[in-house]
C-alpha cells in the first residue's frame, strides 16, 4: 500500500498511505470510544449532555 | 512528510489509543448512578413517610402517656393519702396495743396474785373444814351431854319438888310445933330461942376467876409484801402461834398494822396486813396483845 513513486503533476498524492491508516486507525479509535460513551449515556441516563 | 509530522502522527496515535482506552475502562467500569439515585430516592421517600407515620404515633403515644401519667399521679395522690391515714391508723393501733398489753400484763399479775390467794384460801377453807368437822363430832358430843343433862335435870326437878313438899309439909309441922312450944313456955314465962341453923352459914360472893388469860407471844416482822398486803414474822407453831391469831404491829408507840396469820410454820408464820395505817417494815415488832 505504499507508494514511494514521485506524485504526478497537479494532484497531490500521497507517497505512502501508511501514516493515513494511522490516523485513521486513530481517528477510528476516537470515534468508537465516542459511539460508546454515547451509548453508555443515553441509555443510563436518557440524555447526552444534560445533567438529569 | 517529514520526519516530525510522521513523529507527530504515531504519537497522536498512540495518546489516542491511551486516552480512548482510559475513557472506555472507565465508562464501563462506572455505576448507574441513575438507578442507584432512583433507588435512594425511593428508599428516602418510603422512610420519609415511615417517618411521618412515626411521629404521629409518637405523638400519640405522647399523649397516652401524658393522660396516662395524670392519672398515675391522681392514683400516687390517693394512695399517698390512704398511706398517710393507713400509717395514723397503725400508730392509734400500736398505742392501744401497747395499753392492752399494759392491761394485760397488770392482769396477769393481779390473776396470779388472786391465784395464790385463791390456793391460801382453799388451804385456810380446808383447815376450816376440819375445824368445823371437829366441831360438829364435838356439838354431837355436847349435845348427847346436854340430852344426858336435861334427863339428869328432869330427875332432879322431881326430887326438887318432892322436897318442896316436904318442906312444905316440914314448915306446916314447924309452925304447929311452935304454936305448942309457945303455949307450952308461956305458961312457964318464958319465949321460944332463936334457932341457928343447923347447916354451916355459906360467906359472901367474890369475883370468879376469869375465863382468858392472855397468850402474850413477841416477835419481829421478817419480810414484807406491801404488792399482794402480806407479812412474815419471826415466830411460828413452835413458839405458840396458830392459824387465825391477830397480832399488832407497832413501831417504838406507834400503831402500824393488824396481822391475820394464814399460815404457820414451824420458826415463821405468814399473814395477811389489815388496819395498815403505815406501811410496815422488817424489824417491826408483833405482838398479840399492846
Amino acid at each position: 500500500m505504499v507508494s514511494n513513486a514521485p506524485a504526478r503533476a497537479g494532484k497531490p498524492m500521497a507517497r505512502s498511505n501508511l501514516y493515513t491508516v494511522i490516523l485513521a486507525l486513530a481517528f477510528g479509535v476516537v470515534l468508537a470510544t465516542t459511539i460508546f460513551v454515547a451509548y453508555k449515556c443515553y441509555f443510563q441516563y436518557g440524555t447526552l449532555f444534560k445533567i438529569p | 512528510m517529514s520526519g516530525l509530522t510522521k513523529i507527530l502522527i504515531i504519537l497522536l496515535t498512540l495518546a489516542s489509543i491511551f486516552l480512548c482506552g482510559i475513557v472506555v475502562t472507565y465508562v464501563a467500569n462506572a455505576g448507574n448512578y441513575r438507578d442507584k439515585y432512583t433507588t435512594q430516592r425511593t428508599q428516602h421517600d418510603a422512610l420519609s413517610r415511615k417517618v411521618s407515620g412515626l411521629n404521629k404515633q409518637l405523638d400519640e403515644k405522647i399523649k397516652q402517656k401524658d393522660e396516662l401519667e395524670k392519672k398515675l399521679n391522681d392514683q400516687i395522690a390517693a394512695l399517698k393519702i390512704q398511706t398517710d391515714e393507713l400509717q395514723v391508723g397503725l400508730k392509734s393501733a400500736q398505742r392501744e396495743k401497747a395499753k392492752l398489753e399494759e392491761k394485760v400484763n397488770s392482769w396477769v399479775t393481779v390473776v396470779e396474785s388472786f391465784t395464790a390467794t385463791a390456793k391460801d384460801k382453799q388451804a385456810l377453807l380446808d383447815k376450816t373444814l376440819e375445824e368445823l368437822n371437829t366441831l360438829k363430832q364435838q356439838q354431837i358430843k355436847d349435845r348427847k351431854q346436854l340430852a344426858e343433862a336435861n334427863t339428869a335435870l328432869v330427875e332432879k326437878m322431881a326430887i326438887i319438888e318432892t322436897l318442896d313438899t316436904e318442906k312444905k309439909r316440914l314448915v306446916e309441922e314447924k309452925s304447929d310445933l311452935q304454936n305448942r312450944m309457945d303455949k307450952l313456955l308461956q305458961s312457964g314465962g318464958r319465949v321460944a330461942a332463936v334457932s341457928a341453923p343447923v347447916t354451916p352459914q355459906r360467906g359472901i360472893a367474890r369475883p370468879a376467876e376469869p375465863l382468858g388469860v392472855n397468850i402474850a407471844l413477841k416477835g419481829l416482822i421478817s419480810g414484807v409484801d406491801l404488792k399482794n398486803s402480806w407479812a412474815s414474822i419471826s415466830i411460828g407453831s413452835a413458839d405458840g402461834v396458830k392459824q387465825g391469831m391477830r397480832f399488832h404491829v407497832t413501831r417504838g408507840s406507834d400503831f402500824i398494822c393488824d396481822l391475820l396469820i394464814i399460815d404457820v410454820d414451824t420458826d415463821k408464820a405468814l399473814g395477811v396486813l389489815e388496819l395498815v395505817q403505815q406501811p410496815p417494815k422488817v424489824g417491826d415488832n408483833v405482838s398479840t396483845n399492846l
